[in-house]
């Protein structure tokens, strides 16, 4: 009787003092379905169990300060925005990582969006590329169009798509809360405006009026009065529609390769003259208020070391921001990502690293812009008002 | 004596504190806020100038060059069409299902809007004016007219927003308005019937002022609903395109929580606090002299 109620007492024990670390990130669907066999990975070999929540970046924003003021946090490691990061470690509501992570082993400047003065406030784990526009080889071969290298060429290929019959129009429009539309309006930046140019928006250097950004507006302008993009749809339902032929192009970031039936079906191409390209890495925090600041150090840190990336990156869609991940661990569309982007600046995303009222901002004036670009100037003059100013 | 007081004490102070902490501190601290700057200092009236003399609530150029026109002026959009519609619907739809079978039923759907949650509302105003799945387009493709997502254009988010959510309170009016229509005697409908009065004057006659008293509880909720709007808004179109559907709740949410500018917000605040007020004192006055 007495063996029996150790074994009871040694039980509940083991029960109580099992770890349960709350992972929240902002992936659901086929993208949560890639994530968690890395996590699953860790409670294989750490016996630390993780309960998976799904927020997204823009709720977190407004829950987190809540949070944190009271001394709380809904979980004990979170993805979100560099930006918010950095905000809030400096306000002391986030623990430093240095010394948990090798910051050498990341590629050059991959952990600088969240850092501050050497304090290392969050981690980069594997990341997205946003190439340029894909569309289904498939669809390419049976109308007889080659992706341009010329941005003349850029523009016979869309008038030639329009004028296949069953086409709503060359270029489909990802809507939701809006940063499809930031994401084609940046690559244009980026394309005639230089990479630099990029960077300087980010830090105020830049006005939005200025020639550099004209520039890059204008031609964006130019194919939006012209209907080469569609009207702004929900951007999952416009992938459908994309893929089943509606629509040839579609902006999109690398995680599209895990989100369509037959990524081998999958090209992409850059706006000809692109020199830069957003790299988006997923950056993840350790609130000060987990209660296991060890184990959710562990985590973070083998989530964002060589094995978690790499686990990460065999599920396809993602790119390592750790440095030594075999590229035999790439899926093969993934492979023809990492193509593209050699030999071309990696960025931050412009709205991501603003953050604050900027980046709603942004995202409902380029819904405007896309419905009524002859009111360019009035998006303009807002953006201005609403940037970084140095 | 003293026992009396004791057990009022005993039940009103908890109620009291309550209230106290939940509900005057907040509105107070919120006043406050108003007045102070991002660093605490008192600063007047300098936020409200700069909430009001912005474009975002009050945008003078809009009234040349169309939406958007300010969180306000789109507030007051909101009341002075959805109001009318509503008012008039729900009494029209109270008169017309006062007799007839299933009358019951019908109001049952109608009021069916007013139960689902507003977020829920909001995702299906969306849908509704869809280009491809939406029952508007579908209507209107009826009389050749093309189809277009109402939602994503400056200058008919606002209206579709508005039109939609007429749909979804029409049912508190009607059901207000049909409860009411059971308060009137019928012998005044009797007596107004032997005298050869006819049907539009029965209405305009003895209808509408015995429906007087719901008529103002109607009037005052819809409009301290107008006045808060948010939700619908929100998932909808988040105050967009350029802020052309943008409404005060929204932007005070905007405010405090995408530009962290509490300040601002209190401000935002206070002005639909006061609105609500202005609304409200009518009812109050009425229900008191109803008492009286």
């Amino acid at each position: 009787m007495s063996r029996l109620l150790v074994v009871a007492v040694l039980l509940l024990a083991t029960v109580l003092s099992a770890v349960t670390l709350t992972v929240i990130g902002p992936w659901a669907g086929p993208e949560m379905e890639k994530f968690m066999p890395v996590l699953q990975e860790f409670e294989k070999q750490t016996g630390i169990k993780i309960e998976y929540k799904i927020y997204r970046a823009e709720d977190l924003a407004n829950l987190l300060p809540a949070q944190f003021a009271a001394k709380k946090a809904p979980g004990d490691v979170i993805f979100m925005w560099a930006s918010f990061i950095r905000e809030y470690g400096q306000k002391g509501h986030i623990l430093t990582l240095n010394g948990v992570l090798d910051e050498t082993k990341f590629l050059p400047g991959a952990l600088d969006a969240v850092k501050v003065d050497d304090k290392l406030y969050g981690a980069a784990y594997t990341g997205k590329v946003k190439p340029g526009f894909w569309y289904r080889k498939s669809f390419f071969a049976k109308h007889g169009l080659t992706p341009p290298t010329t941005w003349d060429e850029f523009v016979e290929l869309l008038e030639k798509i329009k004028k296949i019959p069953g086409i709503k129009a060359p270029i489909a429009s990802g809507d939701g809360v809006g940063w499809p539309l930031s994401d084609v309006t940046e690559h244009f930046l980026i394309s005639f405006g230089g990479p630099e140019l990029q960077l300087d928006l980010i830090e105020g250097k830049v006005r939005w009026d200025s020639n550099l950004v004209m520039k890059g507006m204008n031609k964006l302008v130019s194919l939006l009065k012209n209907k080469y993009f569609g009207e702004p749809t929900e951007w999952t339902l416009v992938l459908k529609q994309w893929w089943n032929g509606d629509y040839a192009l579609y902006f999109m970031g690398s995680w599209i390769t895990g989100m369509v039936e037959d990524p081998n079906d999958l090209g992409v191409f850059a706006l000809p003259g692109a020199n830069g390209v957003v790299f988006g890495a997923d950056y993840a925090f350790v609130p000060k208020y987990t209660q296991y600041p060890e184990e959710a150090k562990k985590l973070i840190a083998w989530l964002c070391g060589p094995e978690g990336q790499a686990l990460q990156v065999k599920q396809g869609g993602h790119v390592a921001t750790a440095v030594g991940i075999d590229l035999s661990s790439y899926p093969p569309v993934d492979r023809e990502v990492a193509k593209i982007i050699q030999g071309v600046t990696a960025l931050p995303d412009l709205d991501d690293s603003i953050g604050g009222e900027f980046q709603p901002t942004f995202w409902d004036q380029l819904k405007l812009l896309w419905v009524a670009p002859d009111r360019l100037n009035d998006v303009i003059r807002t953006l201005q008002e609403k940037a970084p100013k140095k | 004596m003293r026992n009396r007081a004791k057990y009022v004490a005993f039940f009103v102070v908890p109620a009291f504190a309550l209230v106290g902490i939940f509900v005057v501190y907040p509105v107070a601290r919120t006043v406050v806020l108003s007045f102070l700057d991002s660093d605490g200092k008192f600063v007047g009236l300098e936020n409200y100038i700069r909430v009001l003399s912005s474009r975002e609530i009050i945008n003078l150029e809009g009234l040349s060059r169309g939406f958007p026109l300010g969180a306000l002026v789109h507030n007051l959009l909101w009341i002075a069409i959805h109001l009318p519609l509503t008012l008039a619907l729900g009494l029209v739809l109270a008169v017309l299902l006062r007799n007839v079978r299933g009358g019951a039923v019908i109001k049952s759907i109608i009021f069916l809007g007013m139960v689902m949650p507003m977020i829920v509302g909001g995702v299906m105003i969306n849908f509704m004016f869809d280009r491809n799945l939406g029952i508007f387009n579908a209507f209107l493709k009826i009389f050749g007219i093309p189809a277009k997502s109402w939602t994503a254009y400056p200058d008919t988010a606002l209206l579709a927003l508005i039109f939609g959510s007429v749909w979804l309170w029409v049912g508190f009016s009607t059901v207000l308005y049909s409860a009411g229509l059971e308060t009137i005697p019928k012998d005044l409908y009797e007596a107004a019937q032997l005298d050869g009065a006819s049907a539009l004057k029965i209405f305009t006659k003895i209808t509408i002022p015995m429906l007087r008293p719901i008529t103002i509880v109607v009037v005052t909720m819809t409009l301290l609903w107008e006045l808060k709007v948010f939700d619908i808004v929100y998932v909808a179109t988040m105050g967009g395109p350029g802020g052309a559907s943008n409404v005060l709740a929204l932007q005070m949410y905007t405010y405090a929580f995408r530009a962290m500018d509490f300040n601002r917000s209190a401000v935002v605040a206070v002005l639909l606090t006061m609105s609500t007020l202005l609304v409200s004192l009518p009812l109050l006055r009425t229900l008191r002299d109803d008492q009286s």
